[in-house]
């Protein structure tokens, strides 16, 4: 990691405990990044497009191995815990 | 199905092609990161791996790829990444070992050493993104979520009870990596039998497991004092006892290492400027 990401990590979360941010400094830290963020967005709908991952109507399982890794309560799917 | 491949062989390549089964692969990259993936006698299994592997391939079976990352360091993701396109999986999942069950090995690594694992790993993957890379696909879909005003709709309304049935029909909800394991305060972990009461009842009485409850009282701890929690949806089961001995505690190592510095290495990238490069594989 460069040097100025390590300076500003280490600025909004301390070490070791890195719990103790609240939901508003990371949404505006990702509000902040916007505009790169899009750029990212742009290509990895790009790159879903290019997989075949688009066409999520189509459930033969021939290409869209993503879409059923994180819809289904497995280690694949980590985010499995309530709002 | 998830598996080390070192049994697959043409014929069950052929039978997995057959009954359209999805098969992912338990592989650390190449060969010199596999050093704890072993036989039972002990011997290296990665070149049991790649025949399996290589199997699949002939027979036009498609695969996803699980990878465990022992120790993060600078360089790793990207030859990670390379290695992966090579062996030709759709999807890849990266997993910071755990300090979990039988594996004690400590977790507690640098924050820059894992964020910076993070961030090399997008600019890898943004170089040739023909993979599938779950952290990236998750990272960005709660970005995107926030930017939207929508960030409160990504995780799901439940918990999933997730029940592991073991080899004994003992079941054990939430975390499968507690199957099998005892603790003098809370038991075998386990919320019934399936041999002697139906799945669904077992798990209408979940709360009855003293540790379900403490679980459930943690995830709200991790909503109330933890930024990451839209993101992450408190930490895990196992990962709370493993490493803290109860199910209350709130931020653990894996939520560091594979959560929180997960998305913070994606904006580190994103806020250095990282674009696209041409690739080494195409400048060679």
């Amino acid at each position: 990691m460069s040097e100025t990401a390590s300076r500003r990590l280490s600025h909004h979360a301390q070490e070791p405990d890195l719990g103790g941010v609240d939901a508003g400094s990371v949404a505006e830290r990702v509000q902040a990044a916007r505009s790169g963020l899009a750029a990212l967005f742009q290509e990895a709908e790009r790159a879903r497009w290019h997989r075949a991952e688009a066409t999520a109507a189509d459930d033969t399982g021939t290409v869209c191995a993503w879409n059923h890794f994180e819809n289904i309560p497995t280690f694949y799917n980590w985010n499995n815990r309530p709002r | 199905m998830q598996t080390n491949a070192t049994l697959i062989d043409d014929a069950w390549a052929e039978f997995f092609a057959t009954h359209n089964m999805r098969v992912s692969i338990s592989v650390d990259g190449p060969r010199a990161h596999n050093a704890a993936r072993v036989a039972r006698c002990g011997s290296p299994s990665y070149d049991r791996v790649v025949r399996g592997v290589e199997a699949l391939r002939r027979n036009g079976v498609r695969f996803s790829a699980l990878c465990v990352v022992s120790r993060p360091a600078p360089g790793l993701a990207a030859e990670l990444y390379e290695y992966f396109l090579d062996l030709g999986c759709d999807v890849l999942g990266i997993n910071i070992e755990e300090k979990e069950g039988v594996n004690t090995r400590d977790n507690d690594h640098r924050v820059a050493r894992v964020c910076g694992f993070w961030a090399e790993l997008v600019a890898a993957w943004r170089r040739d993104p023909r993979i599938h890379l779950r952290e990236i696909e998750w990272a960005l879909r709660y970005a995107a979520a926030v930017l939207d005003g929508t960030a409160d709709e990504v995780l799901p309304r439940h918990i999933d009870p997730t029940p592991t049935v073991g080899y004994d029909g003992s079941v054990v909800l939430l975390s499968p990596e507690l199957a099998g394991f005892s603790d003098p305060r809370y038991g075998d972990f386990s919320s019934g039998n399936v041999l002697r009461t139906p799945l669904p009842d077992i798990l209408s009485r979940a709360l009855d497991t003293p540790w379900v409850p403490e679980f459930l009282a943690g995830v709200e701890s991790c909503r109330t004092s933890c930024g990451y929690f839209g993101f992450c949806g408190g930490a895990h089961a196992a990962n709370r006892y493993f490493e803290q001995g109860r199910f209350d505690g709130t931020v653990t190592n894996h939520c560091r290492n594979s959560k929180i510095l997960l998305l913070e290495g994606v904006l580190d990238h994103v806020r250095d400027g990282e674009s696209p490069t041409v690739s080494p594989r195409t400048r060679a």
